[in-house]
């Protein structure tokens, strides 16, 4: 076990393997702290937000906190009852983006993915903030390292949860009850203190004096800056796959309960606010909450506790978001809008890569606002109102559709709550568009446009790889063309020689920079003429002018191989690094079209023993593997490439594909006729180099006279930007084959035209 | 190994390991199951595990599906022949067969043309 891998272990626990998946999902009781700490945490703040807005007309204004937190609270009810419906009708996960696509179509799906994932990262920043915030209310000497906190809690969360969710689950109940429970003591014993006349909050600030009128315009933007207390309902429907069976039910039931709680702690909140005579402002040092806790209990342990419990809180909020977002961008990336690399879980099942961007772009807005939550709260709520309404708006279209028993009604609560949301969106883009709305605004076509593209980009690829034209139909391969590159004559060049002349190619003759390798190469193998190619222009410059010029003469099934002898000297990246130029080579050749780069790699150890005078021994077996990951194209080029090695067995292997996408290949390869037997295995833990590998010593390669050759077919598109959205996995692949002994790795590119 | 503390190795324990320990705890709540090291040869079985591996084979004349199916104590090979589809045969999947256990060419345990119920996967949930 190499210390690597246990730090790795220590940081996010033991790789599990595929099949444990079902062990994460979550009981009711696990449930409702995972999916509603971002619902109830808003209560920390949402008050608050409606203060500022109120307190910029006078003290008098803040009265009005109660009537505007009322309407908020039934906004909340109705956006509950109406997810709810959601959740039964969407068993499998019914986020705005599912609902959207399915009922509106494309792009207000579109529209609803992108604003969520901003909702997503949002709500990691504006909770982490808040729970600074939180913090500071305890400890003001903080105050200066805003930033930085939020940062490192933003780390904290998601290494949590690179760990996966259940556990984070249990480590998350305990503080999100406390929360609730604290609260509650707080609002009951301030309501029975205020029957004898409240207790007021010391505050030294006051507000302006600037008295004005309570305009409708003032209550309006007082209503939607306390809209953030609806932030984070939608966690549920969006996960509803994580719960116990039966789902559907035990979702409703937490979405219903959470709601309550929501609702009961917000008013509650703002109605103790105003009792209190809490005053805040931009300044305050002090939460709403904060100050509430000091007029009811002083300053004593239960304010320590509550704050600590209020910034735990948030900080669990942030965790919500971190179950949402890999799941919806894993979602994404099925349905081919984002990048095929999400869709892979880590070690611990989860989507590690989804949970990297989020915490990237996480702290990217906590150090570009400066860790200020008020500057954050202004991009929230867009795409939470956005992502309400087309979810709402898409459920009416569904019952439409379905016409089930009760759907009218049905329809009714959903167009009833679609409606709603879609005023308030107006109000809030309305309200808060210069105050940073706008940045969203501007965001969310742009992502739009993105996941447009990759998606089409996915399509081509499909449509190109199924055409029927560039199909080798006629099953006989051509003949096969090699080119060695002979550098210096070692023994790598030895075994690369002895390697060719077992494939016995139809036309085999080597290439070499100059003249000095001439009289070796004369010894090593007479019979292959040696071409120098002429100077002039770089190494890669002249070698590509030759191979066009016999790529031009074959026929367009013939196959042209480099092939390139190496003697690696070190592990892994310090080889690239040691010999930039071949390897910079080696994958120009990879882009150009009709040439396959063969790879004779030899070790150090294995060179060394190696005598001086390098004799070339034709190896007697040669296992030829080729991974396939589909019937198409790509993978019957690949296999005629293979069946011109003269392998002693040739088969295809896949590894670690989707356990469904494993009887689709299945039934592709009976249907397609390839006359060579197919394995698919697992990779349990999903590390398809190792399980390759394992693989390949089944075979016992020596390099001398058992050699196992694994082809590699790659995608290759015109645009380079575009070589993101394929895996790296033949490259990752590649690198670890070569260190291997006795395996040859060949690449044969398949080239896809924009 | 040498005596390490009980943290290391929980930290160094193959995950291998732990994966067979709960497929084999598993694999015994299914009825009538034999674990696969118990099921003798030339004797009918009835077996439950998880579809390790897949071969499809046309040399073997059309159609020829293998799996090797595990349950933690042991693997057995089901070879089903003449078949055009994979009928929900897949990677992972929980599945129990039965039928007789012969020997093949590796020494390995085969049942041939095993009648399969496909059930779900080793799951706590």
């Amino acid at each position: 076990m190499k210390t690597q891998a246990a730090f790795k272990r220590l940081l996010v626990g033991r790789p599990m393997a595929s099949g444990e998946l079902g062990h994460t999902l979550l009981p009711k009781t696990i449930a409702l702290p995972v999916f509603s700490s971002d619902a109830l945490s808003s209560v920390a703040y949402a008050s608050g937000e409606i203060i500022l807005v109120l307190g910029v007309v006078g003290a008098a204004a803040v009265s009005n906190i109660v009537p505007v937190s009322m309407a908020v609270g039934g906004l909340l009810a109705i956006v509950v009852l109406s997810y709810r419906q959601t959740v039964r009708a969407y068993p499998s996960g019914g986020g705005a983006y599912t609902v959207s696509y399915d009922n509106l179509g494309m792009y207000p799906g579109l529209l609803a993915a992108a604003a969520l994932l901003l909702d997503y990262v949002l709500t990691v920043s504006v909770s982490t903030v808040a729970g600074v915030d939180a913090l500071v209310s305890s400890a003001p000497q903080l105050a200066e390292h805003k930033v930085s906190l939020g940062i490192f809690f933003v780390l904290l969360v998601a290494l949590a949860n690179l760990r996966g969710v259940r556990e984070s689950g249990t480590f998350f109940a305990l503080p999100t009850y406390g929360f609730i429970l604290c609260m509650y003591v707080l609002l009951g014993t301030g309501f029975v203190k205020c029957l004898g006349g409240c207790p007021v909050v010391d505050s030294t600030e006051g507000y302006g004096s600037a008295a004005g009128a309570v305009t409708l315009l003032l209550l309006l933007k007082a209503f939607s800056a306390g809209t953030t207390a609806l932030t984070g309902v939608e966690a549920i429907s969006n996960g509803v796959t994580a719960f116990r069976y039966p789902q559907s039910k035990n979702a409703a039931i937490t979405l219903v309960l959470m709601g309550s709680i929501s609702i009961s702690l917000f008013i509650g909140t703002s109605w103790l606010a105003r009792s209190t005579q809490v005053v805040f402002t931009h300044t305050s040092e002090r939460t709403v909450i904060a100050q509430m806790a000091e007029a009811i209990f002083g300053e004593g342990p239960f304010f320590y506790v509550i704050n600590a419990l209020t910034a735990a809180i948030l900080f669990l909020a942030a965790n919500t978001a971190f179950a949402g977002f890999p799941n919806l961008t894993s979602i994404l990336a099925i349905d081919r809008f984002l990048p095929r690399q999400l869709m892979n879980r880590g070690d611990r099942l989860v989507f590690s890569n989804g949970v990297i961007i989020l915490t990237f772009f996480a702290c990217l807005l906590i150090v570009l606002f400066d860790a200020t939550l008020n500057r954050l709260i202004q991009l929230y709520l867009v795409g939470v109102f956005i992502s309400f309404t087309l979810s709402q708006a898409g459920m009416v279209v569904h019952w439409r559709k379905s016409r089930e028993k009760g759907w009218r009604q049905s329809a009714a609560i959903n167009g009833f709550g679609a409606t709603l949301t879609a005023v308030v969106l107006v109000v809030v883009i309305q309200s808060k568009f210069l105050e940073g709305a706008y940045l969203v605004i501007a965001a969310i076509p742009v992502m739009i446009f993105a996941m447009r593209s990759v998606h089409r980009h996915y399509a081509e690829l499909k449509a190109e790889l199924g055409h029927p034209e560039r199909v080798p139909a006629d099953r006989r391969p051509g003949h096969q063309h090699m080119v060695i590159l002979v550098e210096r004559v070692d023994a790598a060049t030895a075994r690369a020689v002895g390697y060719v002349r077992s494939v016995r190619p139809a036309d085999l003759h080597a290439v070499a920079f100059d003249d000095s390798v001439r009289d070796d190469w004369a010894k090593l193998a007479p019979q292959v003429e040696l071409t120098v190619i002429p100077t002039g222009e770089s190494r890669k410059a002249r070698l590509k002018k030759h191979l066009r010029s016999l790529r031009n003469d074959l026929g367009r099934d013939d196959f042209l191989t480099l092939v390139v002898p190496e003697v690696l000297r070190s592990k892994g990246l310090w080889q690239i690094l040691r010999q930039p130029g071949l390897q910079r080579l080696k994958a120009s050749f990879l882009r150009e079209p009709g040439v396959q780069v063969l790879d004779v790699p030899l070790d150090r150890s294995e060179a060394q023993a190696a005598s001086e005078t390098h004799r070339s021994i034709e190896p007697a077996r040669n296992y030829v593997l080729v991974l396939v990951g589909g019937v198409h194209n790509a993978t019957l080029q690949a296999i005629e490439y293979a069946e011109t090695l003269r392998p002693t067995d040739l088969r295809a292997v896949s590894f670690g594909l989707d356990p469904e996408a494993t009887e689709k290949l299945g039934n592709d390869w009976l249907a397609s006729g390839i006359p060579h037997p197919l394995e698919i295995d697992d990779s349990p833990f999903r590390d398809i180099g190792g399980s390759l590998i394992d693989y390949v010593h089944r075979f016992k390669p020596d390099g001398v006279k058992r050699v196992v050759t694994v082809v590699m077919p790659e995608f290759i598109v015109s645009k380079r930007r575009h070589q993101l959205l394929h895996g790296q996995t033949a490259l990752i692949i590649k690198s670890r084959l070569l260190f291997e002994r006795g395996v040859v790795a060949v690449s044969v590119p398949y080239h896809i035209e924009d | 190994m040498p005596n390490n503390p009980a943290w290391l190795d929980r930290l160094t324990k193959p995950p291998e390991a732990t994966r067979s320990e709960n497929l084999r705890k598993w694999a015994e709540t299914i009825s009538g199951a034999t674990p696969m090291a118990e099921a003798s040869e030339q004797h009918r079985h009835k077996v439950a595990g998880v579809i390790q591996n897949i071969r499809i084979d046309p040399r073997q004349g059309s159609g020829c599906i293998e799996a090797t199916v595990i349950d933690g104590s042991g693997e057995i090979l089901a070879k089903w022949l003449g078949r055009q589809s994979m009928s929900g045969i897949h990677l992972g999947a929980g599945i129990v067969i039965e039928g007789m256990v012969g020997v093949g060419l590796d020494e390995e345990k085969v049942i041939l043309n095993p009648e399969y119920q496909l059930i779900p996967g080793p799951q706590r949930g």
